[in-house]
């Protein structure tokens, strides 16, 4: 029983680093390097970099001390500016950013489905007889014009 | 030459200006004298370009003979800088990339402009709009941003060209670009020219569809000739980093490529008439926009120039006067421009009725449609994050960052989806596709493309143990529990996983292209009587723009296979003493040597590396840091980076300095995949873009009766017997 409450105990304490370490790469790579060179931080490795070290220290440290990764970010914003955060909130005005590019997607082909729907219900093709001499320029006109 | 050159730029305006005035008269008029005005006004027009290339040959030969008397030659040259650099001189600069925007619009008009026989009304009206835009440039290169300005005081020498333009690419790229930029002008001058005079039918496209093409081809090589650039000098070992004005460049080049594709609708079957109209339009705008943001400096960038006042002439400005209660607002180029076409639009849009509509979703047609809007939901993604900056800036006051999480995390999936559609497409037929038809079109393609993707599972691509480059997507905006659900598999938004899928739609759609030439060809080989590749050949020629344009998508799937492999990318940065060793993946690095260079232009310091791949010599690699104008106040550092190029990796060296607590040098060592191959891919869309560009060889006449479909006076081909199945 105790050896198994111990494993119970080693697999939730794993769990519960991973989940960290998932937050860690998440967050790390939403915020930007303030040491000048425009990376993201967790790719901001410059040896002798006067800014990364001590970015990641306080990441580490917001993570422990905030659930809500939001609050994380936040406290970057806070400390940084509002430039350090390089991927847009998805809450409030910045959710918009987000929301837009698959809304305009999703809108522009419900939209196509409803002009062809509307477009099918209209047209009434009639089939060619093939007898009518009339037509006879016209399929010439069209032989010549395909290629094969 | 200042004086010549001043001049010349001057008698450029006023006869572009005549040009305008005077072709605008000759249309309104129906006097017999109109004919001569008009055929003045095309020839001022012709000779505005060689006053402008005086103009610029002035500020060239000004630069080749050190003239530090003009302030642009002072602030953009100096003495030590070799030859074909100075050439670039000409465009690196704000006032001298004006002129030379000038000088390449004066120039396609020029062309524009001598082959007018080919419709005399149309292109008439096409110079009046080139002479419009023409006397916008030459009025902002005049008076806002003119190259011919003088010094007080000459200096002895000038501060020479920024060290990150001193590379070919670099000599190339800008025009390049420019030459795309531009060249937009015409078919949108082409454009507003058939709305303004209602020209019938689709003539104007088959005239504008080359324009268009060279445009757009300029336009993809200035872009990955930037990308090229970036990779090779900038040493951070990407080529793409979403800065705002990479995004500019790639936003008329998305809309130019709807266009490309859309203009098929209206030419094959009469829709789609208003819709291009706009995506013409909006490519040219678009093009503007793109000038307007590097030159305005309005969002911060690696390329953006100096905060000046030149934003204003392409955007307007509105604000307060300081003494006076009013507020003031005055247009830009670009709303006058957007006004004249909604205007023209609002005027004439009963002439671009579509003569048929879609009648299918399952049809080259509608995947035609779907294409366009995937495209141009990925140019709004790309507009929508380069200004959201501002936009948050002027709404809120505080300027956000939007950075590469988003345009990755938006435009992969999108990117996808049109590699899929590129690969549906030519499957689907005209109008509408039967049940029977798509499952015997698509069985060959998604066979290839799912055996594909089970090698590569076997060869080691496997995201679910891999799982690198993540997490890569932003689910948080989707309800909480697909969220949940989506990140309990933790390798479902890892960039292996999206390489693995761009792979297999790569397959797919390569599978598709082949599959088109191998039944065009079968159908003539029957006909000629030869070999099989004898018979594409001739498939090519005979219908040069619908095969070349297959070659072109086979150069995009080669750059997606390229961009694919950036997910298994390795870096390592280390210090790295006399004989010390460094180990990247198969490869190790032993330095030999640190060794310092003199040059007239530059010093550089570099390290001799020798580098081993699983044991074997391959080669010794040279990375180095560069010192333009060295030991002056406006000395410039570069890296000039070392590259083991193979065709499944990119071994990539940066020389970082010393570090200055340890006094040791330090190297960043990159292993990037597969980035040969965008290069290559880049080579087969502009050799696709040429033959499609080659005239039609002539055509051979089918004997056999075709089975066609008539309604109203449309007439639609159903099959063709016998040989064209």
């Amino acid at each position: 029983m105790k050896r198994a409450t111990l494993v119970l105990l080693f697999c939730f304490s794993l769990g519960a680093a991973a989940q960290d370490n998932e937050r860690y790469r998440d967050l790390g790579n939403k915020i930007q390097c303030s040491c000048g060179c425009n990376q993201i931080l967790l790719q901001c490795n410059h040896v002798g970099c006067q800014s990364s070290d001590g970015m990641i220290r306080e990441l580490r440290t917001a993570l422990a001390t905030y659930k809500d990764d939001e609050d994380v970010l936040n406290w970057f914003r806070h400390s940084y500016g509002m430039t350090v955060v390089v991927a847009p909130s998805t809450h409030g005005f910045e959710l918009m950013i987000w929301v837009a590019p698959p809304l305009l997607v999703l809108s522009a082909f419900a939209l196509v489905f409803f002009l062809i729907q509307r477009w099918r219900e209209r047209a009434v093709p009639v089939m060619a007889t093939g007898a009518d001499p009339k037509m006879d320029d016209l399929r010439a006109k069209v032989r010549e014009e395909t290629e094969l | 030459m200042p004086i010549i050159g001043s001049f010349c730029l001057l008698f450029a305006l006023v006869l572009a200006a005549y040009c305008l005035v005077a072709g605008i008269v000759a249309l309104a008029s129906h006097s017999p004298a109109a004919g001569r005005l008009s055929e003045s006004a095309r020839r001022s027009g012709m000779a505005a370009f060689i006053a402008v290339a005086v103009s610029a040959l002035a500020l060239v030969y000004a630069t080749l003979n050190n003239d530090f008397s003009l302030e642009y030659i002072r602030a953009h040259s100096n003495r030590t800088l070799p030859i074909p650099y100075k050439l670039a001189v000409l465009w690196s600069g704000q006032e001298g990339s004006m002129l030379f925007w000038a000088l390449l619009l004066s120039a396609y008009g020029f062309v524009l402009r001598l082959r007018h026989k080919v419709d005399r009304r149309l292109v008439a009206y096409a110079s009046v709009i080139l002479a419009g835009i023409q006397t916008f440039f030459l009025i902002v290169v005049n008076f806002s941003a003119n190259p011919f300005g003088l010094m007080d005081k000459v200096p002895p020498d000038g501060n020479g060209l920024n060290a990150l333009l001193q590379y070919p690419q670099m000599v190339i790229h800008p025009p390049m670009l420019y030459l795309g930029y531009v060249g937009m002008s015409v078919p949108f001058a082409f454009g507003l020219a058939a709305l303004i005079m209602k020209y019938p039918g689709e003539k104007w496209i088959h005239i504008t569809r080359r324009w268009t093409m060279v445009a757009w081809l300029f336009l993809t090589v200035g872009i990955f000739l930037g990308a090229n650039w970036a990779y090779y000098v900038l040493g951070w070992g990407g080529y793409w980093g979403w800065d705002p004005v990479e995004n500019a460049s790639l936003l008329p080049w998305i809309t130019g490529t709807a266009f490309l594709h859309s203009v098929m609708m209206q030419e094959k079957r009469g829709m789609m008439k208003t819709w291009n109209m706009w995506l013409i339009f909006t490519t040219f705008f678009l093009s503007i926009f793109g000038t307007f943001l590097t030159r305005s400096g309005v969002i911060s960038s690696v390329h953006s120039f100096a905060l000046s006042s030149i934003g204003a002439w392409f955007m307007g400005d509105f604000g307060r006067l300081s003494y006076f209660p009013f507020f003031y607002a005055y247009p830009g180029f670009l709303e006058i421009a957007m006004a004249a076409c909604v205007y023209f639009y609002v005027k004439n849009r009963s002439h671009l009725k579509a003569e048929n509509t879609l009648e299918s979703v399952v049809s080259r047609e509608s995947s035609f449609m779907f294409n366009n809007l995937v495209l141009l939901a990925s140019c709004f993604c790309v507009l929508c994050g380069t200004l959201f900056p501002v936009l948050s800036d002027w709404i809120r006051g505080d300027k956000i960052t939007v950075g590469p999480p988003y345009f990755n995390a938006v435009n992969v999936p999108i990117g996808l989806f049109l590699i899929f559609l590129t690969g549906v497409g030519p499957l689907l037929a005209w109008r509408m596709t039967s049940l029977a038809s798509v499952k015997r079109n698509f069985a060959f393609p998604a066979i290839f493309a799912i055996l594909v993707a089970l090698v590569l599972i076997v060869l080691g691509v496997r995201p679910w143990i891999l799982g690198v480059g993540g997490p890569y997507l932003h689910w948080d905006y989707l309800p909480g529990w697909i969220t949940r659900h989506l990140q309990s598999i933790a390798w479902i938004d890892s960039l292996s996983s999206f390489s693995l899928l761009a792979f297999t739609l790569g397959a797919f759609v390569v599978a598709t292209i082949a599959l088109e030439f191998y039944r065009g060809g079968r159908v003539l080989q029957g006909k000629l009587k030869t070999n099989l590749l004898a018979a594409m050949y001739h498939l090519t020629r005979r219908n040069s723009r619908r095969y070349g344009g297959y070659l072109v998508h086979f150069g995009v799937i080669i750059v997606l296979i390229g961009l694919a492999g950036r997910a298994f990318n390795q870096e390592k940065q280390q210090e790295i003493g006399l004989h010390d060793k460094v180990q990247i993946g198969h490869y190790e690095l032993i330095s030999q040597k640190y060794t310092e260079d003199h040059n007239d232009n530059f010093d550089s310091r570099a390290a001799i590396l020798d580098v081993y791949k699983d044991g074997k010599f391959i080669e010794t690699m040279y990375p180095a840091e560069v010192f333009y104008q060295p030991g002056q106040p406006n000395q410039q550092r570069d890296n000039k980076v070392a590259i083991h190029t193979t065709l499944m990796e990119d071994l990539y060296i940066r020389y970082d300095g010393f570090n200055s607590q340890t006094d040791r040098p330090i190297v960043t060592v990159f292993i990037n995949p597969l980035v040969v191959w965008i290069w290559i891919g880049v080579i087969v869309m502009v050799l696709g873009t040429c033959v499609a560009l080659a005239p039609n060889a002539a055509q051979l006449k089918s004997p056999v009766p075709l089975t066609v479909m008539v309604r109203g006076d449309q007439v639609q081909i159903l099959g063709t017997a016998g040989a064209a199945k």
